[in-house]
């Protein structure tokens, strides 16, 4: 494979291309000859849109396209997204008004906001297992649908037990964000896939800030027609029911799972093949990396949803804000998502081409602490500018965080990428279900000492970035290995499967994912533009 | 970017102003003139364990200045609300008492508002029938005597200084609605089947694709 760089004009070693006759030497190919090089006529390639490479992911990324299968695959992930994540917080701008209709006391508003998290911790780790198996676009519709009725059941609630429960099964539907993210993931290449999740996970997100807005909006434009507020606000929960349906339906009717058709037609002819549920697992759970990131995400993801549920109700208590007020405030945290967690994922696709994996990581790091810093801040802050000034530089580095992990993510494994998102994806679950429990579920800590604490507790668990080794990358602080094999990306990937599974060619799509994924060793992979053949001589001298 | 600019902006600007109202906002509850206005509030069903039902059942307010008021003259109108016994405040700090005037949140439903007539001396009365959003708790009755400049001067209320006595409870309206209940099961069972009916048909497709 000739790494992508060497396409572009001007970057190094582009003028050399061609003399040395080393060039575009597959160790493993599907198809006969290159086929990650220009367009030609008579290739399967061209029927796209977009420029693709070996593996028929798109190589550009154009927002303002729908063209299918690629941008389509974007829109429909990341707005499958946004709509779940008005679902999830559509009650915490109206608890106000939900809290005089229940009888709730603070323990049961915190408790409340902890299960509407929790549900996602599991239905994330299985959305991994269904898009691996099922495709993306059943998974987005699963969540999208099956949650729907959830939503609808707020208008039976009457006290704070049912109040509990429908949260719990509204927030299933954030499992959403492991499809949208494993959708991106596979229609996008490695080299801009930082900014691709980072825009679909951020403009998702972004349905966290926007309920702030639409929930009063809605409920307000309800009690204009005359209904009282205790009944306005169980209606006003049929918008994000609708959304949701009429998702649900444009996401199977206009999206595809893979660039080259849709999963069960592939399976069937045999060109994708299906992997066995407990290899993915396996090797998803073995990897510590998971774990790591599991954490790391936590508290970046974490520490934004619990926002979410409690920033709302912070200013309008603390600051005398009116629900209108406050919901704009705690609209412009969520908001901030539009620019910066694209933000955090460009800057790691840019320091990936710097510096490596080493310079995602590095950045990771940075952010999120940052982020953290800040949040102490908001929690120390009792006037009210330097309390909305905290609030946006923290939303801007936790956020960017969350995107900066997702450069992050899809080079853990190839095998078990769906899997991989779905933990990680649960672990921001876990994380704001912990925090909310600690700090903000019961009298102990006013909301102003939960947040910086929460803050505190971010900055620790933001350290075991620095333990993400990857023998071909390095870490924060180490060196890529220098030993003969383990130094090989196909090393990494094909450590995947077992020799009994390579010898049947099942491996196959993990090696071209190895060879696309050379761009992570920064400026040394174009430096270096020539990889080294798999045998000990070359092909051609 | 340049909406949050503004917006910021614009907050900051709010503040400032709030801000430069300082001087009203350090009233004091203390500062107030203790038992100025005699009030009772009888519901209007009494017993042991009786709840009343918002949106039914009334209040009947009955108030009139003490003798023992000293700052009479000051007052230009009277303001009556509905405030939670402290039992409705345990565990709900959006209804905590505090001595600032403007950060107390005990008493945030409004009865009634009318102009203060000097030359009646006598108890006057009226009826109140319990608002449909009033939520379910243990309340009591406060009347504020309040100055030209709608500053608070003076208070009655109809329990005692600690908030034990004369107190009732009220269950507030469910707010569900039977037509609400149907819409939203039609709408849930629609959702379920749709998506089954793609499910099935996709399989079924793809089946006859593999045949071929």
């Amino acid at each position: 494979m000739a790494p992508n760089h060497s396409n572009e004009n001007g970057s190094i070693g582009s003028s050399l291309h061609g003399v040395t006759a080393r060039e575009q030497i597959f160790s493993f190919s599907v198809e006969d000859g290159p086929s990650s090089q220009a367009i030609r006529s008579d290739d399967p390639t061209a029927k796209f849109a977009l420029p693709v490479d070996s593996e028929h992911r798109a190589k550009v990324f154009k927002p303002l396209s729908f063209a299918k299968p690629h941008m389509r695959a974007f829109h429909l992930g990341w707005i499958s997204f946004f709509t779940c994540f008005i679902s999830t917080f559509a009650a915490a701008p109206l608890v106000p008004v939900i809290r005089d209709n229940l009888d709730l006391t603070k323990t049961d508003i915190g408790n409340a906001g902890v299960a509407s998290v929790s549900g996602a911790i599991f239905s994330r780790l299985a959305m991994g297992a269904v898009c691996d198996l099922l495709g993306a676009r059943y998974g987005t519709a699963f969540s999208l649908m099956l949650s729907a009725p959830a939503v609808f059941s707020m208008s039976f609630v009457a006290d704070a037990g049912s109040y509990l429960a429908v949260r719990f099964m509204i927030g299933f539907c954030l499992a959403t964000f492991v499809s949208c993210q494993y959708w991106t993931s596979v229609m996008f290449t490695g080299k801009i896939i930082g900014l691709v999740n980072g825009c679909a996970g951020g403009w998702g997100d972004m349905g966290g800030g926007v309920t702030q807005l639409l929930m009063p909006m809605v409920f307000h434009v309800i009690k204009l027609t005359g209904a009282t507020p205790f009944t306005a606000w169980r209606f006003a929960f049929f918008i994000p029911g609708f959304l949701q349906i009429i998702m649900g339906i444009l996401v199977l009717t206009l999206g595809q799972d893979l660039p080259d058709g849709n999963l069960s037609t592939l399976q069937k002819s045999g060109q994708v093949s299906k992997d066995k549920f407990s290899k993915v697992f396996w090797f998803a759970v073995k990897n510590y990396r998971t774990w790591i990131l599991f954490v790391l995400y936590g508290f970046s993801m974490g520490v934004e949803l619990t926002i979410n549920n409690v920033i709302s109700g912070y200013f309008y208590d603390r600051f005398n804000l009116t629900l209108h007020t406050a919901g704009i405030v705690a609209a412009s945290f969520g908001m901030a998502n539009f620019f910066a967690r694209p933000f955090g994922g460009y800057a790691s696709d840019v320091a990936a081409r710097l510096f490596g994996m080493r310079g995602r990581l590095w950045t990771l790091w940075i952010l999120q602490t940052v982020g953290a810093l800040f949040c102490i801040w908001l929690g120390r802050a009792s006037s009210l500018p330097i309390a909305i000034l905290a609030m946006m530089l923290f939303s801007v580095g936790t956020q960017a965080a969350c995107g900066a992990l997702f450069g992050v993510a899809p080079f853990v494994s190839r095998r078990s990428l769906g899997l991989i998102s779905g933990l990680t994806g649960a672990g921001g679950n876990f994380g704001s279900g912990v925090t909310q429990l600690l700090f903000f579920s019961s009298s102990r800590f006013s909301t102003a000492e939960g947040l910086s604490l929460m803050g505190v507790m971010a900055v620790v668990c933001t350290i075991p970035v620095a333990f993400i080794h990857f023998p071909q990358w390095g870490s924060m602080f180490l060196r890529p290995s220098q030993h003969e094999e383990r130094s090989k990306e196909e090393h990494y990937y094909g450590g995947e499967w077992t020799e009994e599974e390579k010898s049947l060619g099942l491996h196959e799509g993990s090696i071209k994912f190895a060879e696309n994924s050379r761009s992570e060793r920064g400026r040394k992979a174009v430096l270096a533009d020539i990889p080294t053949p798999e045998t000990g001589s070359p092909a051609h001298v | 970017m340049a909406i949050k600019k503004l917006l910021f902006a614009s907050l900051l600007i709010c503040s400032m102003i709030q801000s430069s109202h300082g001087a009203t906002k350090e009233r004091l509850f203390t500062d107030l003139e203790k038992g100025a206005l005699e009030i009772t509030a009888t519901p209007s069903r009494t017993g042991e364990g009786v709840v009343l039902a918002a949106g039914i059942d009334k209040l009947s307010i009955t108030w009139k200045v003490s003798s023992t008021a000293t700052k009479e003259p000051e007052f230009k109108t009277i303001k009556v609300k509905l405030c939670y016994a402290p039992i409705s405040q345990v565990d709900r700090p959006w209804r905590k008492t505090e001595n600032e005037l403007f950060k107390d949140k005990s008493c945030p439903h409004k009865i009634s508002s009318f102009s203060y007539d000097p030359t009646v001396k006598t108890a006057q009365s009226f009826d109140y029938t319990l608002e449909r959003d009033i939520p379910t708790g243990t309340y009591y009755v406060r009347a504020y005597a309040v100055d030209a400049k709608d500053h608070e001067v003076a208070f009655g209320q109809s329990t005692n200084q600690d908030k034990t006595t004369n107190l009732f409870s009220v269950q507030a309206i469910s707010g569900r609605h039977k037509s609400l209940d149907i819409a939203s099961v039609c709408f849930s069972v629609f959702s379920v089947v749709a998506l089954l009916v793609f499910f099935v048909n996709e399989k079924r497709k793809a089946k006859i694709e593999q045949s071929k």
